[in-house]
């Protein structure tokens, strides 16, 4: 059981640990050793997500937006790849699992293995003055990338990893900026949701805030390959009602037309209208805006129609599920440095409580 | 029927935001079945309880359309496709918002056919700043192509938005006939079919049809330059074999076409080798379900000026009625 943590360091922690799709089990562990005592129950999951509920306490929830079952989801898993062969030099051949763009990999430091233990590696690519100057500009294919591990031979990196091992980036969780407000580090997507979720839960627990309907925490796997763990955990968990936290690529960028931005960074968490999965459910999406406003929350609605995210299996499950999603803006997602701004990480978490706070009774 | 299809036509439903309609909907429907309901995505579903086997049709509410996603300055608005839209048909287009303000969707200035796509476009309200903009519409907005109906020679209606009003109007005017129906019946006017055949999936995991028959509109191969395809124009109500969403289950195709020829009602095989229908989204939801179409041949599909043939419409309406009338 960890004590003492905040949200921000609770974010290192699952920023620094290894956790691309379909080996999500070392995020898993952490997640649930920081939850554990903040929840009633924790459901076995076969996907591996963390499916954690928090009893409610049964009475008529006041107001227009009243569930049953609220599912605020978050997903646990990082872009990365999985080995798919070793050359005769020992150099790891690799199947990219996600939408990474293979310009960002080149020169990175690497982490390959499984949830247990990884060794380090590079991506390597051929020298400049051995690529074709028609090729110079175009993107790598995936084909044309490896991974040094520092073995000398097929022999000896058999001995440090396996085809079928996953990668995801080295990198350092870092503040930076005016006033320190920035962060940058791997994974933000998602591990900014899963570490203001734990918090959330925390807070529920610690100021003995008792929601009328039941709470179910998802921490879902395999969100980025699109085989969504969330698929599963809302077929089990069966709510009415849902909230994804996501992060949202920030296109507040030199050179990006302003109606293609996205969301900004510093402005809140970027509420979806729709995307190319979901068109999420508009007198929700209203009432947690409304929400934001009437506490001061700072929030911002989504633009342009781009992404798409655990929503996309929510919406459709079972019977149909009313969804919302509020999304950290992030810089640079897919690659190794994301970059958010901790205020609006702040907001979104603000504005989680607000909303559970709305779905209580009477005080007593 | 046409005074129904007036009617449907009226209502603005874009993918997401079908709530007016479907309460529309729902209101015509209730004397003539046991409960109407709407779900969590805004599906009507209403159900005539009998017995024997559960069938379900199924017809969508929604239309292609657009989305506001930002207002310029200068009061121009950017927008979003919702569902297929085909912006040569739309360019230059009148368009209509759901709180009924007008605009235009214009394409940017020197902008070529073959860049034609949502960001090339945007829509002018007449509004002169961000702020003038501001109070007219918001970012979220939906609108879509001003619906239209006019007749034709023939008996030949041309319009839009009829995928798949059509379809609804059909249902809506056979419901009259409910009373008559064998089986234990639902009709379902689904949301988002548009979007990727989102609403139907949830409404047949509710309902656990045994047969689920979706009731849409389908391309002919009857214009000119047209893809190989033997559906027509005024030669019936289409049986779907398969679209390139589903295979049809071959036993209840084979039914309804047995139907159709006992009852003396004119229908044609359907192979669509383009778009696909809410028969998809029907025969794998939840523990699945023997899926098929009853379609309407339209010509110019997606576009402001889709055409049907009266007899067309007439022969599915008989059909779906036949169906239900038959102890399965």
């Amino acid at each position: 059981m960890k004590q003492n943590w905040t949200t921000l360091s609770l974010l290192e922690e699952l920023s620094c640990t290894f956790g691309p799709s379909g080996c999500e089990e070392a995020v898993a562990d952490t997640i649930r050793a920081h939850i554990a005592m903040y929840c009633d129950e924790i459901l076995p999951d076969p996907m591996g997500g963390v499916l954690a509920r928090i009893r409610g306490t049964g009475a008529a929830v006041p107001g227009p937006v009243a569930p049953r079952r609220l599912m605020l989801s978050c997903h646990m898993d990082e872009v990365g790849f999985m080995v798919r062969s070793i050359t005769e030099e020992g150099l790891l051949k690799i199947a990219s699992m996600c939408g990474s763009d293979t310009r960002v990999l080149a020169g990175r430091r690497v982490w390959v293995g499984s949830a247990a233990s990884q060794v380090r590696g590079v991506f390597g690519v051929k020298p400049l003055h051995l690529i074709k100057s028609e090729d110079r500009d175009n993107a790598l294919d995936i084909d044309e990338l490896y991974v040094d591990i520092g073995a000398e031979s097929r022999q000896a990196a058999e001995e440090m990893v396996h085809v079928g091992d996953f990668g995801t980036f080295e990198s350092d969780f870092i503040s930076f900026g005016m006033d320190d407000g920035y962060i940058k580090g791997k994974a933000l997507d998602d591990r900014l949701g899963c570490a203001v979720l734990c918090s959330v839960m925390r807070q529920v627990y610690e100021r003995e805030i008792c929601p009328c309907c039941d709470l179910y925490f998802a921490f879902t796997c395999r969100e980025e390959l699109g085989i969504s763990g969330a698929r599963t955990a809302a077929y089990k968990i069966d709510p009415d009602y849902a909230i994804v936290f996501e992060a949202t690529a920030a296109g507040d960028i030199s050179g990006t037309s302003e109606y293609r931005q996205v969301a900004r960074l510093g402005m809140g968490g970027a509420v979806s209208l729709m995307d190319r999965s979901t068109i999420y459910d508009r007198p929700f999406t209203d009432w947690i805006l409304q929400t934001a406003r009437e506490e001061n929350i700072p929030c911002q609605i989504k633009q342009y129609v781009s992404g798409g995210n655990d929503a996309a299996h929510i919406h459709k499950s079972r019977t149909g599920v009313r969804c919302a999603a509020i999304s950290a803006p992030a810089r640079y997602i897919h690659t190794a440095s994301n970059v958010v701004a901790k205020k609006d990480i702040v907001s979104i978490e603000q504005l989680a409580m607000a909303v559970i706070n709305r779905l209580c009774g009477e005080k007593k | 029927m046409r005074t129904i299809l007036k009617k449907l036509l009226q209502i603005p439903s874009v993918s997401g935001r079908e709530a007016r309609l479907g309460e529309y909907i729902a209101g015509e429907m209730q004397p003539y079945f046991d409960t109407v309901e709407t779900d969590a995505l805004g599906n009507v579903l209403c159900r005539k309880r009998g017995e024997g086997k559960k069938l379900l049709f199924c017809a969508h509410m929604d239309e292609i359309g657009f989305i506001v996603t930002f207002i310029e300055e200068d009061g121009y608005l950017r927008c979003a496709p919702v569902g297929g839209i085909d912006f040569h048909a739309a360019a230059y287009s009148k368009v209509v918002f759901e709180n009924g303000r007008y605009g235009v969707l214009i394409p940017e200035e020197g902008t070529k056919p073959e860049d034609y796509k949502g960001d090339a476009f945007v829509v002018d309200i007449g509004a002169k700043s961000r702020e003038a903009a501001s109070c007219l519409v918001k970012v979220g907005d939906c609108f879509a192509l001003e619906s239209s109906m006019v007749s034709l020679a023939g008996g030949r209606i041309c319009g839009h938005p009829l995928d798949d009003k059509l379809g609804c109007a059909i249902l809506m005017s056979a419901a009259g006939d409910a009373a008559s129906f064998q089986n234990d019946i639902t009709f379902v006017f689904s949301v988002q079919e548009e979007v990727g055949l989102r609403g139907a999936r949830t409404a047949a995991f509710q309902a656990e049809p045994d047969f689920g028959i979706a009731v849409d509109v389908t391309l002919t191969g009857d214009t000119k330059g047209a893809k190989p395809m033997a559906v027509s124009l005024g030669k019936g109500a289409a049986i779907k074999l398969q679209d390139k969403s589903v295979i049809c289950d071959g036993y209840l195709a084979e039914k309804m076409a047995r139907i159709a020829e006992e009852k003396g009602i004119s229908y044609q095989k359907e192979i669509l080798t383009a778009g696909g229908s809410d028969t998809a989204a029907l025969q794998l939801a939840g523990a699945g379900c023997r899926a098929g179409c009853v379609s309407i041949p339209l010509r110019y599909c997606h576009s402001g000026v889709e055409m049907a043939d009266s007899k067309d419409i007439q022969a599915c309406r008989d059909l779906i009625c036949a169906i239900a009338q038959t102890k399965f």
